[in-house]
């Protein structure tokens, strides 16, 4: 397992990048990400979908099914994939510090 | 090596970036005569094992070479089909959906310098790169999975377990003298990627034990709703737990899952959702065979392959006990079924009383199905059996 610092905080990480604790996610952690997910500002748009999928996962233990994401946030995937360019899994939940997608991916 | 760029760059991710292509169409890769002769095939024969022969309208003929494929395969291999595509088909060359590679010449001629050219060609150790078979009324290529190569699920290795099947077996890939075609499948776990469900013969990796817990990451990892909702019997429960845990020493309570172990059938399926319940093991892991599978529709419907064999152990590298069993339902088939009869229709007509007596497998009570409502149709509901009783003598009654 690796550790990363930045910003003056330490996170620990998998070897795809994921949050090994959605405890330590802080915003440094979004900074951190958006340049290997190929985000260059961080827009309100951003900030809706994380700050769903964190919301989500807090009331629910899990990361919502991709047509509840686009129905809340009122993004299309289309949208989704223009925001977060690796997709809602790799991307966005990456970013809000989820675990990490399972099964066939 | 150093790093060399593609021309990709990083800090624009999506300049210049092309997508949603698609494949290339095939119509750019077939050969002449193929296109030319596109929708006016007449007719075909089988000229021998592994040559095939198609006419079209007009006369046309193009010969097919059909040789094995070890379908994990490296590039050098690859290039090595190409130069033989080069040298006698034009750079024409297709794989089959078995994952057998096809050679394709116009004329008779031709034939007999590219077979040569095949089987003279040999690995290192001895084995045929080009083994010419795999048509008509023999063995096939085995349709297989990943296995311990680049899996993280898999309860048996793929492409040892078929290496050892197809060298058993080698003489029906070159040969056409069962009853009908037999298809054999390969998954290492039941998942089931690929065939194993609709094959005459299956081997599927499978468990026996219930997953370990590693409580401590659980809640950190998985998605525990996935978990719990990932079972089939139902044995997940969530529940919090008091651990100590193992990095820093100190007392706390996590959230983790109960797995009721006596509902538990060991099929892996949340360790594919949550990575904290591995449950592979050695000496419990091993391999389940499946008989009477069939996808095609010819005289009877298709059929899902039944489990036979309820367990065999890992054995690697080279499997013995499943080279063995393999080998002894394909004899008790070759010697008892009518021509055209798939393995499955086999033994429907003769009774899976009589199968298992003819195959010298042991029935236990693991075959018996016990999987929720349907588990009823496939018991008895009728008096209509037979008593057993010894294979010569069923070969004697089925000679007459």
């Amino acid at each position: 397992m690796a550790t990363v610092e930045f910003k003056g905080k330490t996170f620990e990480i998998d070897e795809d990048g994921f949050l090994q604790s959605f405890d330590d996610w802080s915003p440094e952690w979004v900074d951190y990400v958006k340049e290997s997910e190929g985000i260059k500002e961080l827009t309100d748009e951003h900030r809706k979908v994380i700050d769903f999928l964190q919301d989500y996962y807090k009331k629910n233990g899990i990361a919502p099914m991709v047509r509840i994401l686009s129905k809340v946030t009122g993004f299309k995937l289309k949208k989704i994939y223009e925001l977060f360019p690796s997709g809602p899994g790799k991307g966005a939940c990456k970013m809000a510090g989820l675990p990490k997608p399972t099964g066939c991916v | 090596m150093a790093f060399v760029s593609s021309g990709y760059n990083p800090d624009k991710p999506m300049e210049d970036r092309i997508t949603d292509i698609g494949n290339h169409h095939y119509g750019e890769f077939l050969p002449p005569v193929i296109k030319n002769n596109f929708g006016k095939w007449q007719w075909h024969e089988i000229l021998e094992p592994g040559v095939l022969m198609h006419k079209a309208e007009g006369g046309d003929e193009v010969y097919t070479v059909r040789v094995g494929g070890m379908r994990l395969m490296s590039v050098e291999f690859a290039r090595e089909i190409c130069e033989i595509a080069d040298k006698h088909c034009d750079g024409y060359v297709r794989f089959t959906t078995r994952n057998n590679i096809e050679f394709m010449v116009d004329s008779k001629d031709k034939v007999e310098p590219l077979k040569q050219d095949l089987m003279s060609r040999k690995m290192e150790g001895g084995s045929y790169k080009f083994p010419i078979g795999g048509t008509g009324a023999g063995l096939t290529n085995i349709i297989h999975t990943q296995g311990w190569i680049h899996c993280h699920t898999p309860a048996t290795d793929a492409s040892g377990t078929v290496k050892v099947v197809m060298d058993e077996l080698f003489e029906e890939f070159q040969n056409m003298r069962l009853p009908a075609q037999l298809r054999i499948s390969m998954a290492c776990c039941l998942n089931m990627c690929g065939a194993v469900h609709c094959s005459d013969i299956a081997i599927l990796g499978y468990h026996r034990k219930p997953p370990m817990i590693d409580d401590e990451f659980l809640d950190n990892l998985c998605e525990i709703p996935l978990a719990i909702a990932a079972c089939p019997t139902a044995a997940i429960k969530p529940k919090k737990k008091e651990i100590t845990s193992e990095r820093t020493g100190e007392k706390k309570e996590v959230k983790s899952v109960e797995i009721n172990v006596e509902k538990c059938m060991y099929c892996g399926n949340c360790y594919t959702m949550c990575p904290s319940l591995p449950l592979a093991n050695a000496e419990g892991d091993g391999i389940v065979l499946m008989a009477g599978g069939k996808v095609s529709n010819r005289i009877s419907a298709p059929k899902f392959s039944k489990v036979v064999v309820a367990f065999i152990p890992n054995e690697p590298p080279r499997w013995p006990t499943l080279a063995k069993t393999i080998r002894q339902i394909v004899e008790a088939y070759e010697k008892n079924a009518r021509k055209y009869e798939r393995l499955g229709e086999w033994a429907e007509r003769i009774g899976w009383e009589k199968f298992f007596e003819v195959t010298g497998l042991e029935f236990s009570h693991h075959l018996i199905d016990d999987f929720r409502d349907p588990a009823y149709y496939t018991w008895r509901q009728t008096s209509n059996f037979k008593f057993t009783e010894g294979m010569n003598d069923y070969a004697a009654i089925k000679a007459e």
